[in-house]
C-alpha cells in the first residue's frame, strides 16, 4: 500500500472522478476526508471509503466560500492531526454561449473551479509546510488546451488552473511540497451526460484513438501515482490522461 | 504472465535504473547497450537482486543491428511487451557554427534515428501482441532549447513529435506510446565532467524542490508508464524535472 497513514482530502469527492480517487486513496491504506457540497453523497462514499480498512469521513463544503473551506480544514485537523494529499476536483460546468453567459455563472465557474483550488491551497499549505511535506494535485482539463463551444468559463477555469498549479509548484518546492495537475478527456461519468443522450455520451466517450472508454479509474490510478512516494521529483506537471484525443 | 521488457542505453544512467525498476516488478529485461560490458554488468546486478535479465549489445543507428537484435529477442522470449529507448546524449556542448556535419549528424541520429529504427522493429510485434508500451525519452531541452546543444534539442523535439504520431498510428492496436523529458539528471555521464557542489551551486536555485534528479526518480516515472494504471495515457509527454519547467 503506498499511501498507507497519509491523509487525504478530496473536494468534490462525492461522486465520479472524486469517488474513484478517493477510493483509490482508501484502497492505498490513505484516511480520507471527503469534502462535497453534497454532503449526504459525501457520507455514502466516506462508508464506502471506510469499509476498505483506513478511517474516512465526509465534510460539506463549499470550495468557494472562505468560512467553509476553513471549516473543512478545521475539522481535516481536528480529526486526523495533520494533511499530506489535498486533491482539488470539486467543479462546475453550466453551458451557454459567451454571448448570452451570466456574470453569475461565470462568477460561479471561476470561484468554485479556480477560486476553490486558491481557497483549499491557503487552508492547507501551512500545515504542509510545517511538516515539510505534501502533495497537492489539482483535476483541470482536456479542455484547457482545447477550449469547448458554449463552455467558455469552464475552459478559462480549467486553463487558469494550469497556471495556478504552475506557480504554486514554484513556492512551495522548496518546502518539500509537489503540486502538479492532472488533464482528464471527457469520462464516463454524469457530467458529459448532462447535456447529452445516453447514446451520444457512449459514442463520444468511445471514439478515441485508443478505442478505450475513460472511466474514473483511469484517472484515479495516475492521481495515486502522484500521490505516492515514486512521484517525489514531480512537480508543476499538467499531466494528460485522456485515451490520446489530445496531445500537447 | 512474465512481460519482457527491452532497454535501450541499459547498461548506464537512467537506463540503468529504469532495467532495475522493471526487474524489481519481475518483468524479463533485455538491457541493450552500445558498450557491452555496461549491458553485461547490469544483467549480473539484476540476476544477482534474482531478477531475470538477459544482455546485448546494439549500435540503435544502425538499421540492420537493430533489426537483427530485435528478431533475436522476439524469437528467444516470444514477446516484447515494453520497449524503452533509453539510448542517447547531447555528446557536445558548442556554438552551432561549430558542429561539423558528422557531429550534428552523430546527434541526430542516436537519439532522434535510434528512436525510429527500435520503433520500426518492435511495433509491429507489438501489434500482434495487440499489447504493448513504447517509452521514448526527450528532454527539457526537446521543449525550451539549449544554447550550445542545438542538435540534441532537435533531436528530443522530435522524438516529442515522433511519439504522438506513432501512438496514433499504435492506438488502434491497443499499444501506448509515451515520452518521459528527464531535467538535469545526476547520471555517471554527467557526473565524470561535474562535481556535486558544482552542480549543486549550478541548479538548486533554478530547480524548485532544490536538487538534481537521480535516475531512481526517472525510472519510477517509467515504469508508472508500463502499468495498467496508465491505460489511458497515450502520445503524452511526461517531465520528471523537480519543476525546472
Amino acid at each position: 500500500m503506498r499511501l498507507q497513514n497519509k491523509v487525504a482530502v478530496i473536494t468534490g469527492g462525492a461522486q465520479g472522478i472524486g469517488r474513484a480517487i478517493a477510493l483509490g486513496m482508501g484502497r492505498e491504506g490513505a484516511n480520507v476526508v471527503i469534502a462535497d457540497l453534497q454532503g449526504e453523497r459525501a457520507r455514502s462514499v466516506a462508508d464506502e471509503a471506510q469499509a476498505l480498512g483506513p478511517e474516512a469521513i465526509a465534510v460539506e463544503v463549499n470550495v468557494a466560500s472562505e468560512v467553509s473551506v476553513k471549516r473543512l480544514a478545521d475539522q481535516t485537523f481536528e480529526h486526523f492531526g495533520r494533511i499530506d494529499i489535498l486533491v482539488n476536483d470539486a467543479g462546475i460546468y453550466l453551458k451557454a454561449p459567451v454571448v448570452s453567459k451570466t456574470e453569475e455563472d461565470w462568477d460561479r465557474t471561476i470561484d468554485i473551479n479556480l477560486g476553490g483550488n486558491f481557497l483549499c491551497a491557503r487552508a492547507f499549505v501551512p500545515a504542509m509546510r510545517k511538516q515539510k511535506s505534501g502533495r497537492i494535485i489539482s483535476i483541470a482539463s482536456s479542455i484547457a488546451h482545447t477550449g469547448a463551444r458554449e463552455f467558455a468559463d469552464y475552459a478559462a477555469s480549467k486553463a487558469a488552473i494550469i497556471g495556478f498549479v504552475r506557480a504554486l509548484a514554484r513556492e512551495l518546492g522548496p518546502d518539500g511540497i509537489t503540486v502538479n495537475a492532472i488533464c482528464p478527456g471527457s469520462a464516463n461519468t454524469d457530467m458529459p451526460r448532462r447535456h447529452r443522450s445516453e447514446e451520444e455520451t457512449m459514442a463520444r466517450l468511445r471514439a478515441t484513438p485508443l478505442g478505450h472508454i475513460l472511466e474514473p479509474d483511469d484517472i484515479a490510478g495516475p492521481i495515486l501515482f502522484l500521490a505516492s512516494d515514486a512521484a517525489a521529483y514531480i512537480t508543476g506537471q499538467a499531466y494528460n490522461i485522456n485515451c490520446g484525443t489530445v496531445m500537447i | 504472465m512474465n512481460q519482457v521488457a527491452l532497454i535501450t542505453g541499459g547498461g548506464n544512467g537512467i537506463g540503468r535504473a529504469v532495467a532495475h525498476r522493471m526487474a524489481a516488478a519481475g518483468m524479463t529485461v533485455i538491457v541493450a547497450d552500445f558498450d557491452h560490458a555496461a549491458a553485461e554488468q547490469v544483467r549480473a546486478e539484476i540476476v544477482d537482486a534474482d531478477g531475470k535479465a538477459d544482455a546485448l549489445s546494439v549500435d540503435v543507428t544502425v538499421a540492420r543491428e537493430v533489426k537483427a537484435v530485435v528478431g533475436d529477442v522476439a524469437q528467444h522470449f516470444g514477446r516484447i511487451d515494453v520497449l524503452a529507448n533509453i539510448a542517447g546524449g547531447s555528446f557536445y556542448t558548442k556554438r552551432i557554427d561549430d558542429f561539423t556535419w558528422a557531429e550534428w549528424k552523430k546527434v541526430i541520429d542516436t537519439n532522434l534515428k535510434g528512436t525510429f529504427l527500435m520503433c520500426r522493429e518492435v511495433a509491429p510485434i507489438m501489434q500482434k501482441q495487440k499489447s504493448g508500451r513504447i517509452l521514448n525519452t526527450a528532454s527539457n531541452y526537446g521543449v525550451t532549447g539549449s544554447a550550445l546543444r542545438a542538435p540534441y534539442s532537435a533531436a528530443k523535439a522530435g522524438i516529442i513529435a515522433f511519439t504522438k504520431s506513432l501512438a496514433l498510428e499504435l492506438a488502434p492496436d491497443g499499444v501506448r506510446v509515451n515520452t518521459v523529458a528527464p531535467g538535469p539528471t545526476d547520471t555517471p555521464r554527467v557526473m565524470e565532467k561535474e562535481t556535486p557542489e558544482g552542480r549543486r551551486q549550478r541548479w538548486s536555485s533554478a530547480i524548485p524542490l532544490g536538487r538534481t534528479g537521480q535516475p531512481e526518480d526517472l525510472a519510477e516515472l517509467y515504469y508508472f508508464l508500463t502499468t495498467p494504471e496508465s491505460a489511458a495515457i497515450t502520445g503524452q509527454l511526461f517531465h520528471c524535472n523537480g519543476g525546472l519547467l
